[in-house]
């Protein structure tokens, strides 16, 4: 009864930009010459320079809903996204994303590195004019370690031994042992209000999508399926932001978005590859009225061996296969230029990133040799290396996601090169990670990792976690890297923290328990109305200071005649 | 017919339980549940968090002690509440103790849905009927031809292409129609007729492609049941009574042509719950469709079934609501059963 299109769905997008990208010409053509109402909005002109003004409505797309706008039991991103401009964090990242103190005017680490003293900021209030004290950030504490509260990320807080709160403006949390990842905890948790939860079950409270913050907004109205409304919070703790309301609305398609911003319906979205740097140049008008903006992505693709598989084993034929593989073709071919390559877990541009390290370069015959080493010949003459007999095959294994699946073909053609004979395998995620993941019944695997904030990947790279479900499933194992790990999570000064992360990415690039492919730019049009956005971006991206953009009147849209 | 009639409502019992139990376990058969959603791969997530999470939704028990929590549950009507949504009720609202209304997430689709459906059944049966009889009475000749191949080419074109066609030609290159959404910005500010002509607006375009995909299917089908009946005995009979043109056709052959139509209108009324998830996607439509898809691919579990549990019912009235009516329709049909 319902039509589930499944693959199809999947990859419409690109067929429809493709369709698109065939019809541009035409579009432009039929543009120049229809004399549509359009044609009002293309002859204002946006190049005039305004100073700072308040006011106006910012509309942006997305393609997904949240579910809740607590995110500590929401999760995805969207919920992120409408959050975090509602409600604090103790501590948040700056523009170079350095932590910095966002309801906290100071913080002090005890000389055993055991207790973090978290001195908030005087004269707090929430949204609905109740006083933002120490006692909230308690009970935020005792919610999200809370056994009933349904949150996956209580794990790191339950760490915390005693929480305490001397008096309204001061918070203290003691860990059994030193906990360096702690500080990049506390500026990912919301701080909740007290008085309007502590009778309420939060699982289940209404308050998930009526709530009350102390950020720049506060939502005024949220449409089910059709879009959030956000208006500035007069008692926003971090001063006030220039823009008066901000619209989201939910368009699940890419290209409605992208036609939605064509007509100037929305201000803002996140373009795709094609959209960037196919569609973009070939639509001046488009490029009259509205910006693009690119920036680090936050997350990198790999190529992951399962090491506990011969012969992934052996280091040689890890390198080999990385020296195979030519990163800038698949930034090239697969993100058409939009991204970067990165030789270890980090941003570039970040202290965590260890400059030093440089991607292993695109070198076939480096990787033959190191394939000889390791005793692959092409001893029967078919053109695949073979050793004791067997010919070096194997499969590449990832999820239903195009850029995956391209990444993965252009691979498998440069292992065929080097006489390795890869086959490509996609899947469904939850049978991708239900039968393939969790078991470790796969030989090399194509994913993303994200490009974390804090240094701390103990999860992704201690020996010890590779039982199922746990996320070191390449069973990557090195007691070098255990020691750097243990030791980074005792030590919360930044500069000392810095050396043995820089000494970890060392060892693991050697190693090259994966292979580091690329890191993606993310990709955003704005239109020219908006005003006061850093480019280029800075580290921490362009929103870093969306409370300093601002919408002058003379461009501001006429607020009821918007679709 | 009243015996008849309980004898079938009686049947459709067994029948509800057979469905749910199957759909249930097929369910589960798929790989995964809510916990194992690709945005839930992610290291701040732990696993023992993750297991608890699957101990507070049952997901830890056995299938079959799921599917008796399940039953439990659908013997007081409850639908419960999805796990992806935050609780939100799954088929209609809930209200709290501090009296704040959370609706139910079939209950804000299913209208939407119904509503894009009935309209594009109308325009289906409106457009279809007269190409089918104008097709059947010039039946191999040129206009029988273009009709067909009209409603050919309808059929064929990939619904999502001539959407973004039409979205581009309208709403981007003319400012006729909006893009997509269901409601534009300032609706609530508008007087009332400006919120109808509003939410019709944004409605023609997806109406519009729904309708063009099913008026195939329709006009074929009167085209060929009006040449079957042109070709009865009592056809010539009429004609040879020396009745009127208009009142053969239309007093005595459409009427019986129609019949069949009767079964496909009764088996059509579940599809009308289910919207298309490609249609609803493109138009940022909050339909059914989308809501069983995001469902499906997040393992909601509780949405799922509401949906199917709602989808087997509807059928199944759908179903007997058809064989009514063709009794009542149909004489031949009526005595046969009242026998």
């Amino acid at each position: 009864m319902m039509q589930i299109k499944h693959n199809q769905l999947v990859k419409l997008g690109f067929i429809k930009l493709a369709i698109i990208a065939l019809f541009a010409p035409f579009m432009i053509a039929a543009c120049s010459d229809s004399s549509s109402s359009n044609q009002i909005n293309n002859k204002i002109d946006y190049t005039k320079n305004y100073p700072p003004s308040n006011g106006g409505t910012l509309i942006d797309a997305m393609t997904g809903e949240p579910s809740s706008l607590i995110a500590m039991i929401a999760g995805e991103s969207a919920a992120s996204a409408i959050a975090g401009n509602i409600f604090n964090s103790l501590l948040k990242y700056d523009k170079n994303l350095e932590l910095t103190g966002e309801l906290v005017e100071s913080w002090d680490v005890s000389s055993d590195q055991k207790t973090i003293t978290f001195h908030l900021k005087t004269n707090l209030k929430w949204a609905d004019n109740q006083p933002l004290t120490s006692d909230d950030v308690l009970f935020t504490w005792q919610k999200v370690t809370d056994e009933k509260t349904r949150t996956p990320y209580g794990s790191d807080f339950k760490l915390v031994t005693k929480a305490e709160t001397p008096d309204a403006n001061t918070f203290r949390v003691t860990y059994a042992a030193p906990y360096a990842p702690a500080l990049d905890t506390w500026a990912g948790l919301h701080i909740l209000p007290k008085h309007l939860l502590k009778d309420q079950d939060i699982n289940t409270t209404a308050f998930a999508r009526n709530p009350v913050g102390s950020h720049y907004y506060k939502l005024e109205k949220w449409k089910n399926g059709q879009f959030l409304k956000l208006t500035r919070n007069e008692n926003a703790t971090q001063g006030q932001a220039k823009i008066d309301n901000l619209l989201s609305r939910i368009i699940p398609d890419k290209a409605a978005q992208f036609l939605e911003l064509s007509a100037d319906n929305i201000d803002s979205m996140g373009l795709n590859p094609i959209q960037y740097a196919r569609i973009f140049p070939a639509r001046p008008d488009l490029n009259k009225n509205i910006a693009l903006y690119k920036e680090l992505g936050n997350s990198y693709t790999y190529l992951g061996f399962n090491l506990k598989r011969k012969p992934f084993d052996d280091i040689r034929v890890r390198q080999a296969i990385n020296y195979a593989i030519n990163k800038q073709e698949i930034i090239d071919g697969v993100l058409l230029g939009l991204g970067e390559p990165v030789a270890s877990p980090y941003k570039p541009g970040t202290r965590w990133s260890n400059p030093d390290l440089k991607p292993y370069p695109y070198d076939p015959n480096k990787a033959r040799a190191l394939l000889k080493a390791a005793g692959y010949e092409d001893h029967d003459g078919d053109g695949i290396l073979d050793k004791d007999g067997k010919p070096f095959t194997f499969e590449i294994l990832t999820n239903q996601n195009k850029e995956r699946e391209m990444t993965g073909v252009l691979i498998q053609r440069r292992l065929n090169e080097i006489g390795i004979k890869a086959n490509i395998r996609v899947l469904e995620w939850a049978s991708f990670l239900g039968r393939f993941i969790k078991p470790k019944e796969f030989d090399v695997v194509v994913l993303g990792w994200s490009l974390s904030l804090d240094p701390d990947q103990y999860s992704i790279w201690h020996s010890s976690q590779q039982a199922p479900g746990q996320f070191n499933f390449i069973s990557y194992s090195n007691p070098r890297v255990d020691k750097l790990l243990e030791a980074g999570r005792l030590e919360l000064n930044p500069d000392k923290r810095m050396k043995i992360y820089h000494e970890f990415s060392k060892i693991l690039l050697e190693d090259s328990p994966i292979v580091f492919l690329s890191a993606g730019y993310g990709l955003t049009a704005i239109h020219k109305r908006v005003r006061g956005i850093s480019n280029p971006a800075p580290p921490a991206g362009i929103g870093h200071n969306t409370y300093e953009w601002y919408i002058p009147s003379a461009y501001a849209r006429n607020e009821m005649s918007e679709h | 017919m009243l015996k008849y009639l309980v004898k079938r409502i009686f049947w459709m019992v067994p029948l509800l339980i057979g469905i749910s139990l199957i759909s249930f376990f097929i369910m589960h058969l798929a790989p995964g549940d809510i916990t194992t959603s690709e945005a839930s791969f992610n290291p701040k997530a732990s696993e023992e968090s993750r297991q608890k999470l699957r101990e507070l939704y049952s997901l830890d028990k056995p299938v079959i002690v799921q599917y008796s929590l399940w039953v439990k549950r659908m013997a007081t009507l409850d639908f419960g509440t999805s796990f992806a949504s935050h609780q939100r009720p799954v088929f209609w609202q809930t209200k709290d103790k501090d009296g704040n209304v959370t609706l139910g997430m079939i209950q804000e689709a299913l209208p939407i849905t119904l509503l894009i459906n009935v309209l594009s059944l109308i325009l289906i049966i409106s457009v279809a009927l007269p190409l089918g009889v104008v097709s059947a009475l010039n039946q191999n000749q040129l206009t029988d031809r273009s009709i067909t191949l009209f409603v050919f080419i309808g059929f064929a074109i990939p619904g999502f292409w001539l959407a973004l066609m039409l979205m581009y030609w309208t709403g981007v290159q003319h400012t006729w129609l909006p893009i997509s959404g269901l409601q534009s910005i300032g609706h609530e500010n508008m007087s009332w007729i400006a919120q109808t002509t509003d939410t019709l607006k944004h409605l023609v375009l997806p109406v519009f492609i729904s309708g063009i995909t099913g008026l195939a299917g329709i006009s074929l089908f009167v085209r060929n049941g009006m040449l079957e009946v042109l070709h009865q005995d009592y056809i010539t009979t009429a004609r040879s009574k020396g009745l009127s043109e208009n009142r053969v056709i239309y007093g005595h052959a459409l009427r019986n042509a129609l019949l069949p139509l009767i079964t496909i209108f009764g088996l059509s009324i579940p599809g009308l719950i289910g919207g298309s998830v490609i249609a609803e996607s493109i138009f940022a439509i909050p339909g059914m469709g989308k809501l069983f898809y995001d469902a499906v691919l997040m393992r909601d579990f509780p949405v799922i079934m509401g949906i199917l549990t709602i989808g087997a019912v509807l059928t199944l009235i759908g179903n007997l609501l058809a064989d009514v009516a063709y009794a009542w329709a149909d004489p031949r049909v009526r005595r046969g059963v009242v026998q």
